[in-house]
C-alpha cells in the first residue's frame, strides 16, 4: 500500500467534468473530492449518472470538459489503461470475473498487470476464506457474492490508490449483502481510499464518512450521512426512501 | 489397408496444415474479434520468403526465415490498417482483408511470376521411414512432427505464460484487462503476429510437399475458415479438431469416392452449421456477435 | 403522392437511364473502349444490381453469387445445346436458367438466411463451392474444365420474326465518338434489359417489400417485434437476387457463346464483391458505375500493364479505407448532405408540448378470465436459473406493475413474455391459449407488443416512419411479397401511425430523423412504435428510466390512460415510482414471485423490504 497521507489531503478531485453518450448529455459539471483515506459514498436514483461518473474517472468514458485529478496529476485524456496503472482501481458493477479463467487465474491477472504489488495473495485468503477453496473453479461456476469479493480482490492485489466500488451489492442476497458490507469495512479499516456507489441507502450510510447525491446528472447534495438521515425530504426528492 | 493408413496419414499431414492456419484465425478473432480473410496470405508469404532464403541458405534457414518476416509485416498490416477495422462489423472486415489478400496476391504474382514454384526436398529427408505395414516420406513424418510440437508451443504460451493469461482474459473482456492496468493492445499485436508467424512458418515448411503459387494462400484460406466454423470460431482445441477432422475426411473421401473429394468439405460444413451452429466445441454467445 | 406524379417519376427515370445506356457506348470510345465492352459490362451490371440488392439493402454479404451466375450461364447453355438444339430460343433458354436458379437461390437460402456477418458469407461460399465441384464432375452435362462451347447466340425470335443480335446498327461516323455501326443489336438487347432490371430495382426498392427490408437490416430486434417475418424477407431477397445474378450468368453464357467453371468459382463470386463496393452499396446505380469503372480499367490497363489485378486489388481496398460509400454514394452523398443540413436547419423547434390533465383510470376491471398466464415458467441460462417457476396472472384491462431489484429476472420475464427468448420450462397462456412455443413475430399479430428497455428504434429513418413501419406490420401482416406497391398506397397505415404519434405527443417531431431526438423521445417513440401495432397487452420495460422528472411525470399518466384501452405491464426498477400507478403489483426477486398484492400490501411485506433494502429494517436507518 501507498504511503499513508493525512487525510486533510485530497487524493482524488473530479472538477466540473461533463460526459456524453453519443449526443445525450450524462453528466454536468460533476464535482467531487476524496480525501486520503476516506469512504465517500455516492447515492442517487437509478440511470442518474453514478455509473457514468466512475467511468469517466477510469477513462472508460471520455469527459468532453472538466478534470480529474490524482494526487494532483491530470487523469483526463489518459487511456484506461494508464489510468488504472496510476492506482485508480474500478470494481465496476458487473463484476466482469473472466468467466473463461479459474479463480487463481483471476488473481493471477490482477498480480500480472499491476505495476507495484498491493496485498499479497495470503492477505486476499485471510480476508476472503470463500475463494481459496474456489481457486481451480471456472468464473462462471462460482456464486454472485463470491464473484464480487473475486472482483475486490483483485483490485486489492494492486497497489490502489482510490478504490471505485460500483454497486457491490447488487443483486446479491441479504446474507451476502452483510457480508460484501464486511468486506467494505475492512477495506475502510485498512485505511484505503474509497468512492462507493451504492443504491443500497443502508449499505452505503453505514460505512461512508462523506456522501454525495447525484441526479439528473448533476451534484446535488454533499454532506454527512447523519445529514441524509435526518433529512426525510431530500431522501424523498432524490432517492425516493 | 496400406491404402487407407497412407490416406490417413496424407490426411493428417493435410489437415495439420488446416490446423495450423485455423489456429491462427481462431485466437485472432477470438482476441480482436477479427475476421481475417487475409490470413492465408501470411502462409503464402511464409512460403515465398521461405523460398527465396531457402535456395541461398537452405530449408532450416528458410524455415526459419519464414515466420519472422511474416510477423513483421503482420504487425504493420495490424498497425497501418486493421487496427481501424476492430470495432467495425464484421462485413467491413471482411471486405477490407479480402482485399489485402487480393493486393497480397496479386503483389507476389508480380514479383516471383505466377508459375507454381517448389522447394527442393533436403537431400537428408528424402527417404521414407518404415512404419511396419507401409513406407512413408520421411519429411511428412518430420513436418506432421514439427506442427504437432509447435500447436503444443502455442497453446502452453497461451496457458502457462503471463502474456497468455492477458490474451486469454481479453477473449472473454478487453475492458476489464485494460481496468485492471492490462496492456490489451500489446497482447492483441503480439496474439497477432503469433498466428501469422504460425501461418508463415507452415509456409515455409509445407512448400516441398505442396508446391506454391501466388493463389495458395487463398487457397488454403477457405478450407481453414471451413475448419474453424467446423471447430467453433475462437476455440483453440475446436480448430484442431476441426482441421484433423476435415483433413481425414477428405483424404478418406478421395480414397473412397474421389471426385466427392472437394466437396465434401463443404457438406461437413453445412452440417454443422445448420445442426451445431456454434461448432463442435464453439460457445453459442459468439455466433450472434459476428 | 398521386398515381400520376409517381407515373411521371418513372417516365423520366426511364427516359433519362434510356438516354444515359444509348451514350454509354459512344462515349467508352473516345477514351479506348470499346463497344463490345459495353455491352459486357451492361450484362455484369445487372448481377452487381443484384448484389447490391443483398449488401446494401438486405445487409446480406453472400460470397456464392457465383453459384448464381455461373449456374445460370451452366442452365441456359444446356437448354440451348440439348433441349433444342435445332431451334434454339433464346427467350426460353434465359427463363429456364432464371426459374432454375430462383429455386436453387430458395433452397441455399432456406438454409442460411438465418446465419448472420461470417457464417453466412463462409455458408453461401460453402455452397458455391459445391456447385462448382458439383458441376466441376458432372462432365457428361458440363464438359468438366473445359466448359460449353459454340451456344448458339444470334438469333432472337421476337413474335414470327428472329432478329440477329450479331447486326450491326446501320454506319454512321460520329467524329471521336467512333462510328454507330460498331455497336451490334446485342448492345440494344442488353441495354434494354438493364433499363427494366433499374426500374424493376428502382421499383422495388420503394415497394413496400424494400421498406420492410431495409427496415430489417436496420434494426432486426425491432422489426421482429412489430410483427415482420425477418427470415422470410432475407429469403424473399435472397432469392430475387438469385434470380437476377442467374439471369445475368445465362446472358452473359449467350453472349459469349461459352461458359465455364470460372464462371462458378470464388474468384467470380468475389468480382461481385468489389464492383458493387467500388460503386458503393445502398445506391441504386451505384453497381452500375463500379462495374463499369473497373471493367473499362481493367480493359484498357489489363495486358498493358501486368500488374492491373494489384491496382484493382488497391483500388478496392482504398475504397474500403476511405471512401466507405464507394465512389458514387460518397458523390451522391455529399450532394445530399448539403439539402439535408438545409433542411435540418428550417425545421422549427417544436417546443415540448404541454401535459395533458391525468383522466383518472381506476374502476374498470371487467374480465373474469385472464389475458395473460403463466405456470411454472422457467429460463435457464447454462447453469443460472434467470426465471423459475412463476405463476403469474393479469386480468385483461389490468395495469400491472412487475418490479424487483436489479438481477431479479424481470427482463428475461418480459423477454418470455414477449416470445424474444423461449421458455426452458413451464407454459405460457394468451387468452387461454398456450403460446410458449409461439414467435414474438407472432405474438405481435396476435395483440402482445412490447417497448425496449433501451428504446429499440429506426435512428435513420423519421419518427412517422418508425411508426408507419409497425402500423404496416399491423396491416399488412409478417410477409408480403409486395414488391411494386408502396406502403404508402395503404390509407390505413398512415392513420394508425399517426394515432400513435399524437397519443405520445411526438406529431410535432414526426418528421425529424428519430436517431436525433432526446433520450426521452426515443423512449416515448419506442412505446408508440409498439402502440401502432394495435396490441391488446403492451409490456413496457423501464418506460421511464433516465427521463426527466417533467417527462417521467407526463409517461406515467400516459401509462395510466393507455391501460383504459388495454391491458398494459410496466416493469420497474425502482418501488417507490410504480406505487402510485398501478393497482397491483407483482414482486420478482431471484426469478421468482416474492409477492403480489396492492401497493401497500407490498410496502408492508417484510419479504419484500428484505429483498429491497439487503437484510436491513427502516429503523436502522434511524440509528
Amino acid at each position: 500500500m501507498a504511503a499513508t497521507i493525512p487525510a486533510s489531503t485530497t487524493r482524488l478531485r473530479v472538477e466540473k467534468i461533463n460526459s456524453y453518450y453519443g449526443e445525450s448529455h450524462i453528466l454536468r459539471d460533476v464535482s467531487l473530492t476524496i480525501g486520503a483515506g476516506e469512504t465517500v459514498a455516492l447515492l442517487g436514483r437509478n440511470g442518474v449518472g453514478k455509473t457514468t461518473t466512475l467511468k469517466s474517472i477510469v477513462g472508460w468514458v471520455k469527459p468532453r470538459s472538466g478534470s480529474v485529478t490524482l494526487d494532483g496529476e491530470e487523469l483526463v485524456g489518459r487511456e484506461m489503461m494508464a489510468i488504472a496503472r496510476a492506482g485508480v482501481s474500478l470494481v465496476p458493477e458487473e463484476r466482469r470475473i473472466f468467466t473463461n479463467l479459474t479463480v487463481a487465474e483471476n488473481l493471477k491477472i490482477a498480480q500480472v498487470t499491476a505495476r507495484r504489488p498491493g496485498w499479497s495473495l495470503e492477505h486476499v485468503y485471510e480476508k476472503f476464506p470463500r475463494l481459496r477453496e474456489r481457486l481451480t473453479h471456472k468464473g462462471d461456476e462460482i456464486s454472485g457474492g463470491e464473484k464480487q469479493m473475486l472482483a475486490i480482490a483483485r483490485a486489492l492485489l494492486q497497489d490502489v490508490k482510490v478504490l471505485l466500488l460500483d454497486e457491490p451489492t447488487e443483486g446479491l442476497a441479504p446474507l451476502i449483502v452483510r457480508e460484501v458490507e464486511n468486506v467494505i469495512r475492512e477495506i475502510k479499516g485498512a485505511g484505503i481510499t474509497t468512492l462507493l456507489v451504492e443504491q443500497n441507502l443502508y449499505s452505503a450510510l453505514a460505512v461512508a464518512d462523506r456522501c454525495y447525491i447525484i441526479d439528473q446528472g448533476e451534484v446535488k447534495f454533499e454532506g454527512t450521512p447523519q445529514q441524509i438521515r435526518d433529512d426525510a425530504d431530500l431522501r424523498q426528492r432524490y432517492l425516493h426512501v | 489397408m496400406e491404402a487407407l493408413i497412407q490416406a490417413l496419414l496424407n490426411g493428417l499431414v493435410q489437415g495439420l496444415i488446416y490446423v495450423a492456419i485455423a489456429v491462427g484465425l481462431t485466437i485472432v478473432f477470438g482476441t480482436l474479434r477479427l475476421v481475417n480473410f487475409a490470413h492465408g496470405a501470411f502462409y503464402a508469404i511464409g512460403a515465398y520468403v521461405g523460398l527465396i532464403v531457402t535456395q541461398h541458405a537452405g530449408l532450416l534457414a528458410g524455415v526459419i526465415a519464414a515466420p519472422i518476416a511474416v510477423a513483421v509485416f503482420a504487425v504493420l498490416l495490424d498497425r497501418v490498417v486493421l487496427q481501424y477495422f476492430y470495432e467495425k462489423t464484421p462485413t467491413a472486415q471482411i471486405l477490407v482483408t479480402f482485399g489485402i489478400a487480393l493486393v497480397v496476391e496479386e503483389s507476389l504474382r508480380l514479383i516471383f511470376g505466377a508459375a507454381t514454384q517448389q522447394y527442393p526436398m533436403p537431400p537428408a529427408l528424402l527417404g521414407a521411414v518404415s512404419l511396419g505395414i507401409i513406407d512413408y516420406p520421411a519429411y511428412r513424418l518430420l513436418f506432421a512432427g514439427g506442427v504437432l510440437v509447435m500447436i503444443v508451443l502455442v497453446w502452453l504460451f497461451l496457458v502457462r505464460t503471463n502474456y497468455g493469461l492477458i490474451v486469454r482474459a481479453g477473449i472473454r473482456d478487453r475492458i476489464m484487462v485494460q481496468l485492471l492496468g492490462g496492456n490489451i493492445r500489446a497482447a492483441s499485436t503480439v496474439v497477432f503476429a503469433l498466428g501469422a508467424a504460425v501461418a508463415g512458418l507452415v509456409g515455409a515448411a509445407a512448400s516441398p510437399i505442396y508446391s506454391i503459387a501466388p493463389e495458395t494462400g487463398f487457397a488454403f484460406l477457405v478450407p481453414s475458415f471451413v475448419v474453424v466454423v467446423v471447430g467453433g470460431l475462437g476455440s483453440f482445441w475446436g480448430a484442431v479438431l476441426g482441421g484433423l477432422l476435415i483433413g481425414e475426411l477428405s483424404s478418406i473421401t478421395t480414397l473412397v469416392y474421389a471426385p466427392a473429394a472437394n466437396v465434401i468439405i463443404y457438406v461437413c460444413m453445412a452440417l454443422v452449421l445448420l445442426f451445431r451452429p456454434q461448432g463442435l466445441l464453439g460457445e453459442s454467445e459468439v455466433i450472434r456477435q459476428s | 403522392m398521386s398515381r400520376g406524379s409517381l407515373f411521371l417519376g418513372d417516365l423520366r427515370f426511364l427516359v433519362l437511364t434510356a438516354v444515359g445506356l444509348a451514350l454509354f457506348p459512344l462515349v467508352l470510345h473516345p477514351i479506348g473502349g470499346y463497344a463490345g465492352l459495353a455491352t459486357q459490362i451492361v450484362i455484369i451490371s445487372v448481377a452487381s444490381i443484384a448484389f447490391n440488392l443483398l449488401l446494401g439493402y438486405a445487409g446480406m454479404l453472400s460470397y456464392g453469387q457465383a453459384m448464381f451466375y455461373g449456374g445460370g450461364g451452366y442452365i441456359a447453355a444446356i437448354l440451348l445445346l440439348r433441349a433444342m438444339p435445332q431451334h434454339p430460343n433464346l427467350w426460353l433458354a434465359v427463363l429456364g436458367a432464371t426459374l432454375v436458379t430462383a429455386v436453387l437461390a430458395l433452397l441455399v437460402g432456406a438454409v442460411t438466411v438465418r446465419l448472420y456477418g461470417i457464417y453466412f458469407a463462409l455458408l453461401t461460399l460453402a455452397f458455391a463451392q459445391m456447385v462448382y465441384f458439383i458441376v466441376e464432375q458432372a462432365k457428361d452435362w458440363t464438359n468438366g474444365d473445359d466448359g460449353l462451347q459454340s451456344i448458339p447466340n444470334a438469333l432472337l425470335p421476337i413474335g414470327p420474326w428472329a432478329i440477329d443480335l450479331q447486326t450491326a446498327l446501320p454506319s454512321l461516323d460520329l467524329g471521336p465518338f467512333g462510328n454507330l455501326g460498331d455497336v451490334k443489336l446485342w448492345y440494344v438487347f442488353a441495354a434494354v434489359v438493364l433499363l427494366l432490371v433499374l426500374w424493376f430495382t428502382r421499383a422495388l426498392i420503394r415497394s413496400q417489400f424494400g421498406e420492410v427490408l431495409t427496415a430489417i437490416r436496420e434494426n432486426e430486434e425491432r422489426s421482429v417485434m412489430i410483427g415482420f417475418s425477418a427470415p422470410l424477407y432475407r429469403l424473399a431477397a435472397f432469392a430475387i437476387a438469385g434470380a437476377l445474378t442467374g439471369f445475368a450468368g445465362a446472358l452473359k453464357a449467350i453472349y459469349d457463346g461459352t461458359v465455364a467453371v470460372e464462371s462458378l468459382s470464388i474468384e467470380r463470386s468475389g468480382q461481385f464483391v468489389i464492383y458493387t463496393v467500388v460503386g458503393g452499396v445502398q445506391t441504386l446505380f451505384s453497381p452500375v458505375v463500379g462495374t463499369a469503372l473497373i471493367l473499362y480499367l481493367e480493359n484498357i490497363l489489363n495486358g498493358k500493364i501486368a500488374y492491373w489485378r494489384l491496382i484493382e486489388g488497391l483500388i478496392f481496398v482504398a475504397v474500403i479505407v476511405f471512401l466507405p460509400r464507394g465512389v458514387l454514394g460518397t458523390l451522391l452523398n455529399r450532394r445530399e448532405k448539403a439539402t439535408s443540413v438545409f433542411r435540418r436547419a428550417l425545421r422549427p423547434r417544436t417546443e415540448e408540448p404541454e401535459s395533458l390533465v391525468k383522466p383518472g383510470a381506476e374502476g374498470r376491471r371487467g374480465g373474469v378470465t385472464s389475458i395473460i398466464e403463466t405456470f411454472k415458467l422457467g429460463k435457464l441460462f447454462g447453469h443460472f436459473a434467470a426465471v423459475r417457476d412463476v405463476d403469474f396472472k393479469v386480468d385483461p384491462g389490468e395495469l400491472r406493475a412487475v418490479i424487483g431489484p436489479n438481477g431479479a429476472g424481470k427482463t428475461t420475464f418480459f423477454n418470455l413474455l414477449s416470445g424474444t427468448i423461449a421458455p426452458s420450462s413451464g407454459t405460457i397462456n394468451y387468452k387461454g391459449r398456450d403460446v410458449s412455443r409461439v414467435s414474438g413475430t407472432s405474438r405481435v399479430h396476435l395483440g402482445v407488443a412490447k417497448a425496449f428497455q433501451t428504446a429499440s428504434i429506426y435512428p435513420e429513418q423519421t419518427v412517422m416512419q418508425n411508426c408507419r413501419l409497425a402500423a404496416l406490420a399491423r396491416v399488412q401482416g409478417q410477409f408480403a411479397l409486395q414488391v411494386f406497391r408502396r406502403s404508402t398506397r395503404l390509407d390505413a397505415v398512415d392513420a394508425i401511425a399517426e394515432r400513435a404519434l399524437e397519443r405520445l405527443e411526438l406529431t410535432e417531431v414526426a418528421d425529424v430523423r428519430a436517431g436525433d431526438l432526446s433520450h426521452g423521445d426515443k423512449k416515448r417513440l419506442d412505446i408508440a412504435i409498439a402502440l401502432a401495432t394495435q396490441p391488446q397487452v403492451l409490456l413496457l420495460d423501464e418506460p421511464v428510466a433516465g427521463m426527466s422528472k417533467d417527462e417521467a411525470r407526463k409517461t406515467e399518466s400516459l401509462i395510466r390512460r393507455l391501460s383504459t384501452e388495454m391491458t398494459v405491464l410496466v416493469i420497474e426498477h425502482d418501488m417507490e415510482m410504480v406505487m402510485g400507478l398501478s393497482d397491483t403489483i407483482t414482486v420478482l426477486h431471484q426469478g421468482t414471485v416474492l409477492a403480489t398484492g396492492t401497493p401497500q400490501e407490498i410496502r408492508d411485506d417484510p419479504r419484500v423490504q428484505e429483498a429491497y433494502l439487503g437484510g436491513h429494517t427502516e429503523a436502522e436507518l434511524a440509528h
